[in-house]
């Protein structure tokens, strides 16, 4: 490690960033947009959208940046796709994508984090559903911190 | 979507060269995003301006090579790729300010502010570092801390309740969150802050349900 030039621990680093970015990111991206074609296509994106209308508008987002949320939860990389998707679709704008960008980290990928978190450092699993639920909490706190900066 | 990272042990007492600190320092201007509107040489030390643009294609609209109005699994795929740049700098950048020492430097300054800010040991500032970039890095040091008996069952519980909102959150953020920030309306610094409070939020929501709720030792 000492022996290394500056130049060649970047390169480690950028390298690390390529293959975060290919294994990672490109599928992850991939299937949100693909996701989100077939609920367009389908129409079950509007409908999605308009039952969480109400929902949504506390936060100052359209009823679809659900879809972002729910995606989210599964995977970081998935929601940051979903949510790209829908701003280049126009469904979001500029601000709605800056309230959601905390949220989507906050709550994100916790289905995986489970077993590579909580399962690894053997926490008590009575305490997986308030666990779960502060991570929703902070998401939705986040959002409506972000809709004063947005 | 994390770097493995080895697990090492917990290593209270860290000597950090004053280079750690000038990198670290480094780090926090460059990903804040601070000097991006900045006018001449000052503009070298932001993320946006180094990670520049792709060039327009000239048609009657200039186009990047994403294009405009594509849908689906392609769309997808050219939108991702587009990404993959942004990723590769952050990523070599983190590597280089981990290299001079500024992760250290970081453990270093939080190490004290532990025990108050979560409730959780100084002791833990190595852990609690590593896991802001892997994951499973954290998980990982969080147990070795609970097998050698450092940390309570109870500090274990309030320490993964901060690490599992926003797990990695650096690399998250400077990797697929990377997607996101020619959208913004504010600094990159801006939701990457409210990130870390809301995680020191969630971990004090379970410190508090520990000691008023459920009280007895778990």
């Amino acid at each position: 490690m000492a022996h290394k030039s500056l130049a060649d621990v970047f390169v480690d680093g950028a390298r690390k960033g390529f293959n975060i970015g290919v294994s990672s990111i490109l599928p992850n991206v991939l299937m949100a947009f693909a996701i989100i074609q077939i609920l367009a296509v389908t129409g079950l994106l509007k409908i999605l959208g308009n039952l969480f209308t109400p929902v949504m508008a506390v936060f100052g987002l359209p009823g679809e940046a659900v879809m972002v949320l729910i995606s989210a939860w599964l995977s970081m990389g998935g929601g940051i796709g979903v949510a790209a998707s829908l701003y280049s679709a126009g469904t979001l704008t500029n601000s709605h994508v800056t309230i959601l960008l905390p949220a989507i980290l906050l709550m994100g990928a916790q289905i995986q984090y489970m077993g590579r978190l909580l399962g690894t450092a053997a926490v008590q699993t009575r305490f997986y559903p308030i666990l779960f639920g502060i991570c929703i909490a902070n998401a939705l706190v986040a959002m409506l911190i972000m809709r004063f900066f947005a | 979507m994390n770097t493995e990272k080895t697990v090492t042990n917990v290593q209270p007492d860290v000597k950090v060269p004053i280079a750690g600190y000038i990198a670290l320092i480094f780090a926090i201007i460059f990903f804040s995003g601070i000097l991006g509107s900045a006018k001449g040489w000052l503009s070298a030390f932001d993320f946006n301006v180094i990670n520049g643009k792709f060039g327009l294609i000239q048609a009657a609209k200039p186009v990047t090579f994403i294009g405009k109005g594509g849908v689906g699994a392609k769309a997808g795929f050219l939108f991702a790729l587009s990404l993959i740049p942004s990723v590769m700098l952050a990523l070599g950048i983190v590597e280089v300010v981990e290299h001079l020492g500024g992760l250290k430097a970081a453990q270093k300054l939080l190490t004290p502010i532990l025990r108050p800010i979560l409730g959780v040991p100084g002791i833990a500032g190595l852990a609690l570092v590593s896991s802001l970039q892997s994951t499973d890095a954290g998980a990982g040091m969080t147990r070795a801390l609970r097998e050698e008996d450092v940390i309570t069952e109870k500090e274990k519980t309030i320490f993964c309740a901060f690490q599992f909102s926003a797990g990695a959150p650096i690399t998250n953020y400077l990797s697929s969150g990377a997607a996101l920030f020619s959208f913004l309306t504010v600094p990159i610094i801006v939701p990457l802050g409210l990130i870390f409070v809301m995680k020191v939020v969630g971990a004090n929501v379970m410190r508090l349900y520990l000691n008023k709720v459920v009280k007895e030792d778990i």
